[in-house]
């Protein structure tokens, strides 16, 4: 190997190390969109709805939190697969990841554990990117956190959200900002959730009303694009408070209201979307990445394809003729 | 910035082991779900391991303050190895059947209720209480594990002619430097800024337990059921209406004494640094003479209302603690700054009768040899002066000097002035022996509590915009 690979190996891990490390997560720019799915009727709470099985799912990578205490010094990498959905009065989160220990607080006399959680956090307003960790004054994120065996928190960070305190006390909230992140008062409390721990594998769905009246919960909006950023706790490993794993942030691209079908996370060209049936009635047999898929018209996927082919043999032929001259 | 505390003093020379504090502290607030294994209030019989088990390990939990490079850091941050406390370290709560005892039918025998485990409701046998090894029941198997052996060859106070014990009640000691409050993510703990009490807001607590690691008296416990920490409160809601913590109040034998003290809020941070045998005197130095002229004008500039500053000159523990130094903090190694503070016991001084029937005890002067008491120095210089054995010779001396003092009246017929030689030699006046006698024998007096005089607080009220226009 040339001393100059090896060089650039070498910086990239060191990079690399140092981006994580600062709570960057490098995969973000490569990791598609997460679409929230629009469907008709209800949202089902249940994470073994087949809803959820057949919806398509995003890999979220995580990191440990290193950057304020308490660091997570106890660690294993894992991924969260993420799909998210709405149906004009609702929008839901659907979580899984693996986990060999299922650690539920709150059973009579247990004080051993820490309980396996996740969290999901969204800008309050849409005036810039919040910091990651518990957002800024200017930028506050609203925290959506599940516990095993306690249930759903909503929650706000951000420095006193540039309120004062009359303000703060005029909504329900404490006067002084204490504390880095707060517990919203129980008007506040609109998520619901579920949980299920099956073959090594947790799946929680939290669900919440689009609109909100409360000035530190952001309301969601049909077509609007938003951002979301994710956090979990391993309770094996006593994971708590600082010491957990987290997302950077991705995209929360909410599907057009007029789309009564759905839209594929990835936008591929090939497919052309009929407003004509919701995403329970399909099928998943042919699908990869993409479960939800809808009728097709199939003249003009034929189409399509005819021209990929010919694109692909005229663009095969001309490397060729290239690499040969 | 000067600041005004409440503080504590337990004697431990009159405990008698009563339970009464404890049984009271359970009764007034953790009688409840979530609770069942939490004693903010306890007491330990010594030499033993305690409530929880071995709480004074530092190296098993992780608890206070250690210096690196000169500068204070939590333990459980220097080395992240530590969880915190299971059950085990404490011991499965019960209650009895007690309905046995009104069985209906009758039988041959007594009815006996019996142990029931109070988290699956069935019959269990007992093996660990919040005192198992009260009143040398278990001294000979668990006395040995005492962290307070420290240089001690411990093997010899386990025979029957050096065998001692004592009763050491605990709570949360509301610190001025405290553990607990610097390891809350989430700063749900604070030390309120007009008496020192340490508490845990519940609204605020997440439940994520780091002060329970980092509290080296381990007085943290968390509720399984609310998924937060709880901690003693120092009874601030009967303080606030001028009434003592229950602990004190109920206290049958008197050796609770309460008092506010002045500090300086600005030394706290030095005194904490300290070199290990000077803690005692550090944490003296930044108790203020409430009747220093300057002391009072600053601590008005800085906010202490006149009633507290008065209740402070005549504060118990300022005169224990700081004035006549017969009392010593808990542990002061852990770098808190603890504010409940213990009067070392005396003992009886170990000796034999001579030939003649004469007592042959040893004594230099009139005082007996402080060295030849039952209870050795250096355990209890591991207990209350990190080791330093001057601290607790002082006090104890002083102790045994009062007791002198008016044996000397009262069985000799001396008159005050001709037995107050053994006061000067300790460094005591009269007017302090009278005080001591006071507080110490008559159990009179024992607890000054000063309020805010603020009027009850209504709901309507709270509305700052309301009550300025």
């Amino acid at each position: 190997m040339r001393k100059g690979t090896l060089l650039g190996i070498i910086l990239g891990i060191v990079v690399a190390a140092i981006a994580t490390g600062l709570g960057a997560v490098l995969a973000t720019s490569q990791t598609p969109v997460i679409l929230v799915h629009y469907k008709q009727g209800a949202i089902p709470l249940n994470p073994d709805a087949s809803f959820w099985s057949s919806v398509s799912k995003v890999s979220i990578p995580l990191s440990p939190q290193m950057l304020v205490y308490p660091q997570t010094y106890k660690s294993i990498s894992r991924t969260l697969k993420v799909a998210a959905a709405y149906n004009g009065t609702h929008f839901a989160l659907f979580i899984e990841w693996k986990d060999s220990t299922k650690d539920v607080e709150g059973i009579p006399g247990n004080i051993s554990a820490f309980a396996d959680a996740v969290a999901a956090e969204f800008p309050v307003n849409s005036s810039g990117m919040p910091y990651i960790c518990m957002g800024d004054t200017a930028h506050p994120v609203n925290i959506v956190f599940w516990k095993a065996g306690r249930g759903v928190e909503n929650m706000v960070a951000g420095s006193g959200y540039g309120m004062q305190p009359g303000e703060k006390y005029a909504i329900g909230m404490e006067e002084a900002t204490t504390s880095p992140v707060e517990e919203l008062p129980p008007q506040a409390q609109i998520w619901v959730a579920s949980a299920k721990y099956e073959n090594g594998m947790w799946k929680v769905v939290l669900m919440r009303p689009m609109g909100s009246v409360f000035p530190l919960v952001p309301s969601f909006k049909p077509g609007e694009t938003t951002s979301v950023a994710f956090a979990n706790w391993e309770g094996s490993l006593d994971q708590r408070a600082g010491m957990h794993e987290i997302s950077g942030w991705f995209t929360l691209k909410f599907a057009p209201l007029t789309a009564t079908g759905t839209v594929t996370p990835t936008p591929a060209k090939t497919t052309t979307v009929t407003a004509t049936k919701t995403v329970t009635k399909t099928t998943t047999a042919t699908v990869t990445k993409t479960t939800t898929v809808v009728k097709v018209n199939k003249g003009v996927i034929i189409g399509l394809s005819v021209v990929i082919i010919v694109l692909a043999v005229a663009l095969g032929l001309a490397l060729i003729r290239r690499h040969t001259t | 910035m000067i600041r005004a505390q409440f503080a504590m003093v337990i004697n431990l020379d009159k405990c008698l082991g009563c339970h009464a504090c404890a049984i009271n502290g359970k009764k007034v607030w953790t009688n409840r779900e979530g609770q069942e294994y939490a004693w903010w209030a306890n007491v330990e019989t010594r030499p033993g391991v305690g409530y929880p088990k071995l709480w004074e390990d530092q190296e098993r939990y992780g608890g206070g303050w250690v210096l690196v490079n000169g500068k204070l850091r939590l333990r459980l941050e220097v080395e992240k190895k530590f969880k915190p406390l299971e059950m085990r370290d404490y011991y499965t709560p019960y209650t009895y059947d007690y309905k046995a005892l009104f069985a209906p039918e009758v039988g041959e025998e007594q009815p006996v209720a019996n142990p029931i485990n109070m988290y699956t409701k069935k019959p269990m046998e007992i093996k660990w209480s919040p005192n198992w090894d009260d009143d040398l029941g278990g001294a000979n198997i668990y006395g040995k594990a005492d962290p307070n052996w420290k240089n001690i060859q411990a093997s010899i106070y386990m025979t029957l002619r050096n065998i001692f014990m004592f009763y050491l009640p605990r709570l949360c000691n509301h610190c001025l430097n405290p553990a607990c409050v610097a390891a809350c993510p989430t700063k749900a703990i604070y030390k309120r800024k007009e008496d020192g009490i340490v508490l845990i807001d519940q609204t605020r607590c997440k439940g994520y337990r780091y002060c329970e690691i980092a509290c080296p008296y381990k007085k943290i416990f968390f509720n399984w059921k609310t998924g937060k920490s709880e901690k003693c409160i120092f009874c601030y809601p009967r303080l606030e209406v001028g009434l003592p913590p229950i602990c004190v109040e109920t206290c049958v034998g008197r050796i609770r004494y309460v008092g506010v003290v002045l500090y300086d809020e600005d030394k706290v941070l030095e005194a904490a640094s300290a070199p290990e045998d000077k803690l005692v005197a550090a944490h003296r130095s930044i108790i203020l003479d409430p009747f220093d002229p300057k002391v009072i004008k600053q601590a008005k500039a800085d906010g202490v209302p006149d009633n507290f500053i008065k209740a402070a000159q005549e504060s118990p523990a300022y005169y224990m603690f700081k004035k006549w130094e017969i009392a010593l903090p808990l542990h002061p190694e852990y770098r808190t700054l603890p504010m409940v503070f213990y009067i070392p016991p005396l003992s009886p001084v170990i000796a034999s009768m001579g030939p003649n029937g004469t007592y042959d005890a040893k004594y230099e002067s009139i005082i007996p040899s402080i060295d030849e008491m039952r209870i050795p120095l250096q355990y209890l210089a591991n207990m209350f002066a990190a080791g330093n054995v001057d601290e607790v010779k002082k006090a104890l001396k002083r102790l045994v000097a009062i007791r002198e003092f008016f044996r000397r009246i009262n069985v000799e017929g001396m008159s005050k002035m001709a037995a107050a030689s053994v006061l000067q030699e300790v460094g005591l006046s009269i007017e302090d022996a009278d005080l001591i006698y006071k507080w110490l024998a008559l159990g009179k007096d024992r607890w000054v509590i000063p309020t805010r005089n603020r009027p009850p607080r209504l709901a309507s009220q709270r509305i700052p915009s309301i009550q300025s226009s």
